[in-house]
């Protein structure tokens, strides 16, 4: 089956069931939006389809091929790149430093390869003019404003070339100018192939970008669907509401 | 722009170095100021070894003695235990602490932070405790020593000339290593992890597999860094040898110069060197000469946090004109950044 599918995933924290025995599909080839209350667990669940914690039951398959528990980098090399809420880069390399850190060497003698390679700094160049911050390519990433290493943080993810892409609230702490930018940006990758895998606090973004939206609480799916079909489901507004 | 700069710096710097390593011995006053030379590169040797992870991956290792201490006592035992010879002996003890490496860096670069300090300590001071105890192989307590390279005609100072010259050779070469490595695809995949290094298992990059082979370099580097200061110095006790002191001079040489430097390590392994032997000579027996070492880190940390090398480099920088910092971009020209 094509695309990314999870079941009966689980990971506890302690006594805490961040996620609860999860099992859900995502549209391939679509925008998929996952929403929910604070600590419903979806950036645990992130982290578990992205192999960054490994899951205490359950699996992750992609394209029918189980990659649970495969480790981060593998995950990445499957065709699964990610972005972190609250935005990391790498804050002393270069915008462009950050972006060639993708570049994945196919031997060990490629990897003793330079890194500023024109073919790769090029295709680095490509994706900063893309998100549109080329002319700070060789500014540190830690002097780049919030809003320019939020691009950066997305222009590096799409320099590994990924099939899906995972986003942790794009748009959070972003102003409004900022959002409709990642917002057509995310439209126009997905035009060309990409499939997305957003989580997101604002509803206006979720409703105006999103196919199709899955709802977390308490760790488990609990309504999946169209955004406006969703957005009126009773058990969605208990949740949000704490019913 | 940055590297190109980068580039020059570190050619002058060669230049300099070269002329100076060659010349030092002849300009040398006495054999003491000689041995005191030697020294001190040993020890910008093993600074420039134990940089390999610590500077690229930013794992701060307490505990490197146990390599250069290990390449010490490898090459003595191999050459009186095995009747190897002394150049052979030197290499393969490098060759074994690599080896041995690789289950020690597998284990202990599991943990991050502190834990990973704590546990490099741990390693050091396990054998200390091995090398004490096991005399009948080691020497113990007594001590190891080992024979000289050299034949007895070759007196002292021209044995101290030799010496320096040798760890001249190895300097060069793992300075041609860490500048490869920097520029490398590798290089930047060690610097990713030392800056974030979830993030950089996410865009791909195989970071056991890196931080180990940074780690059994650094190791086999250290080891051969312990293996000449055995041929030199001729003797080796464990308390010495397995040190947290040494390990700490390593961190502390590399943080001074800057762990972010090719020429780091070696920078502040000369500072670090000449203070040491300039304050001995200054108190004579008192232990002041450690209160004015403490003073001069004090001093460095407080105004120099990121080590010498770029603090002059800072310095120089904002003295050439016309070098606008990023940060003095208006609001506007910044939102106007953001709409286009």
């Amino acid at each position: 089956m094509k695309g990314l599918r999870t079941e009966g995933l689980t990971k506890s924290y302690g006594g805490v069931r961040a996620v609860d025995d999860a099992t859900v599909t995502f549209r391939h080839g679509r925008i998929n939006a996952l929403i929910g209350p604070n600590g419903s667990g979806k950036t645990t669940f992130f982290n578990c389809v992205t192999g960054m914690v490994e899951p205490d039951a359950g699996t992750v398959t992609y394209h029918g091929r189980d990659i649970t528990g495969r480790g981060a980098h593998k995950v990445a090399h499957a065709g699964i790149g990610r972005s972190f809420q609250l935005c990391r880069v790498f804050p002393r390399l270069t915008a462009v430093e950050n972006l060639l850190v993708a570049v994945r060497p196919r031997s060990v003698l490629r990897a003793l390869a330079p890194a500023r390679l024109k073919s790769d700094v090029d295709r680095a160049m490509g994706w900063l003019t893309r998100v549109g911050i080329e002319h700070l390519a060789d500014v540190e990433a830690r002097d780049l404003s919030y809003g320019q290493q939020k691009l950066l943080e997305l222009a590096g993810v799409l320099m590994a070339e990924p099939e899906t892409i995972l986003l942790d609230e794009p748009a959070g702490g972003v102003n409004p100018a900022l959002i409709d930018r990642i917002g057509e940006l995310v439209r126009s990758l997905n035009a060309e192939g990409r499939t997305f895998l957003i989580v997101e606090h604002n509803m206006d973004v979720v409703m105006s970008l999103s196919d199709h939206v899955v709802v977390f609480d308490r760790g488990r799916p609990i309504a999946a669907g169209p955004p406006d079909v969703v957005r009126a489901d009773p058990r969605v507004l208990a949740a949000y509401l704490g019913g | 722009m940055r590297s190109g700069s980068e580039v020059v710096w570190q050619a002058v710097g060669l230049v300099v170095l070269a002329a100076f390593l060659v010349a030092f011995p002849s300009l040398a006053a006495d054999p003491f100021v000689l041995s005191v030379g030697v020294v001190i590169i040993s020890y910008a040797v093993l600074a420039t070894a134990w940089n390999f992870v610590g500077g690229f991956t930013g794992y701060i290792s307490l505990g490197h003695a146990a390599y250069s201490g290990l390449g010490g006592y490898a090459t003595g035992l191999l050459i009186l235990r095995a009747d190897v010879n002394p150049w052979v002996a030197l290499l393969l003890g490098g060759a074994v602490v690599a080896v041995l490496a690789v289950p020690i860096g597998v284990a202990a670069l599991r943990v991050r932070g502190a834990s990973f300090v704590i546990v490099s300590i741990a390693v050091v001071l396990v054998l200390l405790l091995v090398f004490q105890s096991w005399g009948s192989v080691t020497g113990g307590s007594d001590g190891l020593r080992v024979p000289r390279p050299f034949d007895a005609g070759v007196l002292r100072p021209e044995q101290h000339q030799r010496f320096f010259h040798l760890h001249a050779v190895l300097l060069a070469v793992m300075l041609l290593c860490w500048w490869l490595i920097d520029r490398s695809r590798f290089g930047l995949g060690l610097k990713a992890i030392r800056e974030d290094e979830d993030k950089a298992r996410s865009l791909g990059v195989p970071t056991v597999r890196y931080k180990l082979a940074a780690f059994v370099l650094s190791a086999f580097f250290t080891a051969l860094g312990g293996g000449l200061y055995a041929l030199w110095f001729g003797f080796l006790d464990p308390i010495f040898q397995f040190s947290i002191l040494v390990g700490s001079n390593m961190v502390l040489m590399s943080l001074l110069g800057g762990v972010r430097s090719l020429f780091g390590p070696l920078v502040g392994a000369v500072v670090v060197g000449y203070a040491t032997e300039f304050f001995k000579a200054q108190y004579g027996d008192t232990q002041l000469h450690l209160v004015a070492m403490g003073v001069l880190l004090a001093v460095v940390v407080l105004f120099l946090p990121d080590g010498i090398i770029p603090a002059v480099r800072g310095l120089v920088g904002r003295l050439r004109p016309g070098q606008a910092s990023i940060r003095e971009v208006t609001q506007e020209e910044l939102a106007g950044e953001v709409r286009r």
